[in-house]
């Protein structure tokens, strides 16, 4: 009998003992994520990093869309876990990775290997990167919305590219119906309006260039406002009363959907980030050498506005490995790395020292457009409770979307919880 | 005669309602698994390709290879461990009596009821704290405590349907509790405990909640959160990849499900009609 | 003496401990951290019943509550009646019942993740197979999960397609169970097929049709997954059921608020549990 109580006991027991297992953080961890041109940009950037210093790298391969990649850090860092040592940040996320205290302070890191801070973007380090005098996170590329039109359909229907929302709808209206002739499933215009992040990021460009936005000059949010109002109205209005973007933008609608649809050249006007560039003049795409871009239009009487995008690298303040890490992240924002990731993806990098270079002047046209954009660039609040805010509004703004409320009671509903929110957290 | 023909073809349209609600969704997901492109409808036409079956597997910074092991190494151990646990269980609680044996028994029940959100934020902060996030712990424990009132249920309702008589000629042989548990009745049981474990395999296979907010990537990532979040690691829901991964996954369900029918039908109605 | 003491302590001692540890104590827990104001970010401070009092005026939290009851109550309806027609079918003698059974297993056995995701293709809007087949019939597209609606019939259809055949395999163990005498002679007494259908089956397996419905409503109320992958909870937030949204803020880091959220979703529960209960019992 008691053999046999031992055989059971031990068999207990050992199952904890596997169970106690941890996995492997010998080596370095790199997470990054999007689409598949940047998951190869990385691997050969890592490929060269180990040639070059011996240091193994694993790639952490994390989802395009915004959110789950969010999360795909958070579980990690809140638990305290030794990986991903070192990672990419979406701008809003560094804010509140720096007031959680995840984030290894960089100021030491630079000293030791030699980088110039000079070298940035000095607004974006100030806004983004910069907590109480201390540094904690660089960029590595930023981005901005942009507009990417068909020049192809434009001259043949005689258009000019439009400058304001106006001229957008107007053009759109009459170019979508006689391109729906030969293709039923020609759009207007596409952009992001599914139920995330992305629709953020796009109601605050037509917002702020309708003299709108949600941070006031106090610092304060203000999202209840007779300018917003009216542009989640055009926002509305862009979907049903002219019916230049498909129905499906709400509910399906993120950043590679409408890459895609315009791709497949069935849109003539698309809101994205830089990396479509790349992609829209990529070898096998149909639209390749058709494509222009321009700043997004603005309110006949409003200012072009961008939302100011972009992924900023950090180290983990867990990190086994913050040695190696520290060489990773000089690496990856060295002059030749950052050039190499304007040149094979077409994006803007994070030094400004780039700006000037002249090769990457011939193959990304459109970067002194970028640079205006920066000017005008509209940030995201960075308070550490952004997540729940944005989760309110994607919300509200989505009910407008899907013609369940109007933008005046949605907005309304909108500022009274984004206020309570704030309260609650703020007590 | 009139009613005979009436209810042939009640009978002949209620097989085709079967097959037709079962497979055709099931169907349309093998056939998207095997084209070159979702949308095939609108383009070329059907073009037939394994391409997608061979970068599932083959892609190696798709992780698919490692949410399948996790899933079976993850889901077997529960599996064994759960059925075990519950077998002693419900020996003890068929065949002895003990004080607050029906307190318990319904505890266990109640307590399987409770909608999974309600223990995944406390689980999450309780294993961050012991460092587990993200390892195969993470997930086995929960479902084991999880999967029990299930392995318990099913199993107390074989065991006593097998006579005492045979445990008590057992124990004047000499024989412990524990030997007549192992030696006699779990050998009587023995289907019972085969449903027990291949429906706690299934369960802790297709599990989702838990496994998505206990782990972050593929060390520990099972194959229906990998499968949730396989959105965007192409860009554009990748809808090849989702959909021959999705076949993979169902290979080993579908299996036990059709060679094993009458085990899981008898194992789920034991559990569920005998109250 | 001391033995018959011991041995039950050790037999279900494992069992006691797993479910104690990772169930009880979670479910504890979770009502303790309700009690908290559990933010990251911010120090921990005991709030009492405040979380509570805030579910009372958080719309969304309303919102979500109909949403999740409403689908439970009419999924496990539609669940109920195809689960039936199975489970007849199922009990029909037939050379294909064997198959028939595993068929009819198939949607329940697959990951519910991957059954989503199946159903996701399905409605989409662009290529989605509802809407080529509606094109071909010379309807127009429909934006399926556009629309509050919408987002709800799908989900339910979803639902449906997924656990109709768990009800069904437990409706047809109770048909097994209905003497083939009895029907019979109900038919030798001039009851046609529908009159021994409800008159005379109906009423007998009724206690194992409450355990089904009792164990479907249960399970229908913290549905997670479908939403999870087919909605995300839209269109504004329109079909976010009481798991979604407390996972949303487990996700953002607000515990306390989002355990809050939970404890309701059990008494939810445990509500329904004790009504179905209680009905059956009334009948009996």
């Amino acid at each position: 009998m008691l053999a046999n109580q031992k055989v059971y006991i031990s068999l207990v027991i050992s199952a904890f003992l596997i169970f106690g297992c941890k996995p492997d953080t010998a080596r370095l961890t790199f997470a990054v994520g999007g689409a598949s041109n940047e998951i190869e940009f990385w691997e050969k950037i890592i490929g060269e990093f180990t040639d070059s210093t011996g240091i193994a790298v694993i790639v952490l391969r994390q989802p395009t869309d915004t959110d789950q990649r969010r999360q795909g850090l958070v579980i990690p860092l809140r638990s305290r876990q030794r990986d991903p040592d070192i990672f990419l940040m979406d701008v809003v996320w560094v804010g509140q990775f720096v007031v959680a205290d995840w984030l290894e302070p960089l100021d030491s890191v630079i000293m030791a290997n030699d980088i110039d801070i000079g070298n940035f973007f000095e607004p974006i380090i100030d806004q983004v990167d910069t907590y109480h005098d201390k540094l904690y996170a660089l960029p590595v590329y930023n981005d901005c919305g942009l507009l990417y039109y068909r020049r192809d359909l434009l001259e043949k229907y005689g258009f000019r590219s439009p400058t304001t929302w106006q001229e957008l709808i107007e053009s759109a209206v009459s170019i979508q119906e006689r391109e729906r002739i030969k293709n039923p499933y020609f759009y207007g215009f596409v952009w992001q309006g599914a139920q995330y992040e992305g629709l953020i990021c796009n109601f605050l460009e037509f917002a702020v260039s309708n003299n709108g936005g949600i941070i006031d000059s106090g610092g304060s949010m203000i999202v209840h406002t007779p300018q917003n109002i009216e542009a989640t109205k055009l926002m509305h209005d862009i979907i049903y009363k002219y019916s230049i973007s498909p129905p499906n933008t709400y509910t399906e609608m993120k950043e590679e959907e409408t890459r895609l649809t315009f791709e497949k050249g069935n849109a003539l006007y698309e809101r994205n980030w830089p990396y479509a560039w790349g992609l829209h003049n990529g070898e096998e795409s149909p639209v390749r050498g058709k494509v222009a871009v321009t700043v997004l239009p603005r309110a006949n009487n409003g200012q072009h506005a961008s939302t100011l995008g972009g992924w900023h690298i950090g180290i983990s303040r867990f990190s086994d490995r913050r040695t190696e890490a520290s060489m990773l992240l000089k690496f990856v924002l060295s002059y030749e790395t950052q050039k190499n990731l304007a040149l094979m993806l077409g994006w803007n990098p994070g030094r400004s020292d780039l700006y000037e270079d002249e090769d990457i002047n011939a193959s990304v046209p459109h970067l002194n457009i970028l640079k205006k954009s920066f000017e005008n660039a509209a940030a995201r609040p960075t308070t550490p409770f952004y997540t729940q805010i944005s989760d309110v509004l994607q919300k509200h703004l989505s009910a407008v979307l899907s013609g369940e409320s109007s933008p005046d009671e949605a907005l309304l509903k909108a500022q009274h919880e984004i206020k309570e929110t704030l309260k609650r957290y703020h007590e | 005669m009139n009613e005979k023909r009436i209810k042939n073809i009640l009978k002949l349209s209620g097989i085709c309602f079967v097959l037709i609600f079962s497979l055709v969704p099931f169907i349309w997901m093998v056939i998207i698994s095997l084209n070159e492109r979702p949308d095939f409808l609108l383009h070329e036409g059907f073009r037939l390709t394994v391409a997608n079956f061979v970068d599932i597997l083959t892609m190696g910074n798709l992780h698919f290879l490692d949410y399948l092991k996790n899933s079976f190494v993850i889901a077997s151990t529960t599996a064994l461990i759960s059925s075990l646990i519950g077998a002693v269980a419900a020996y003890a609680i068929s065949r002895i009596t003990f004080t607050g044996k029906t307190l318990l028994v319904l505890t266990v029940l109640a307590l399987s009821m409770f909608p999974q959100i309600c223990i995944v934020g406390y689980l999450f902060k309780f294993m961050t704290n012991l460092g587990m996030i993200n390892t195969y712990g993470a997930l086995i424990l929960p479902y084991i405590a999880w999967s029990l009132p299930l392995a318990l249920w099913i199993q107390m309702s074989y065991f006593s349907r097998i006579p005492r008589e045979l445990d008590k000629a057992a124990q004047v042989d000499g024989a412990s509790r524990l030997q007549t548990l192992f030696k006699i009745v779990l050998p009587i049981a023995a289907p019972g405990f085969l449903s027990t474990i291949l429906l706690l395999f299934m369960f802790c296979f297709n599990e989702f909640l838990f496994a998505l907010m206990l782990t972050a990537d593929h060390k520990a990532r099972t194959v229906p959160v990998g499968i949730s979040l396989f959105q965007g690691l192409h860009g554009e829901l990748p809808w090849g990849y989702i959909m021959a991964a999705s076949v993979i996954s169902c290979v080993p369900v579908i299996l036990i499900a059709l060679i094993f029918q009458r085990r899981i039908i008898s194992g789920l109605t034991h559990g569920a009609v005998k109250q | 003496m001391s033995r018959k003491i011991k041995e039950p302590v050790l037999f279900i001692l494992p069992l006691i401990f797993f479910i104690v540890v990772f169930l009880l104590f979670p479910v504890l827990g979770t009502f303790w951290n309700s009690l908290w104001q559990d933010v990251s970010f911010i120090a921990r401070r005991f709030i009492a019943f405040s979380n509570y009092v805030r579910l009372l005026t958080d719309g969304r939290f309303w919102q979500a509550t109909l949403f999740t009851v409403m689908f439970a109550l009419v999924s496990v309806f539609f669940e109920m009646v195809f689960g039936m027609i199975t489970a007849l079918v199922l009990n029909a003698h037939s050379r294909l019942r064997g198959a028939l059974r595993g068929i009819a297993l198939i949607p329940w056995a697959i990951p519910s993740v991957i059954g989503a995701r199946i159903w996701q293709l399905i409605y989409r809007y662009d290529y989605g197979i509802a809407n080529i087949l509606l094109g071909k019939a010379g309807v127009g597209p429909v934006n399926w999960l556009g629309s509050p609606v919408g987002a709800f019939t799908s989900l339910v259809v979803a639902d449906v397609w997924r656990t109709t055949p768990f009800v069904a395999i437990i409706l047809l163990a109770g048909l097994q169970t209905v003497p083939d005498d009895m029907l019979q002679q109900a038919q030798i007494d001039g009851a046609n097929l529908f009159q021994r259908f409800f008159k005379i089956m109906i009423p007998l397996i009724r206690p194992i049709l409450i355990v089904a419905i009792l164990f479907r409503t249960i399970d229908a109320i913290r549905v997670f997954d479908l939403i999870y992958v087919i909605t995300g909870g839209g269109p504004g937030g329109a079909t976010t059921s009481l798991s979604m949204y407390g996972y949303k803020f487990f996700l953002t880091g607000d515990f306390g608020y989002g355990s809050a959220i939970s404890v309701i979703l059990f008494i939810i529960a445990f509500l329904f549990a004790l009504l179905f209960v209680r009905i059956g019992r009334l009948r009996a």
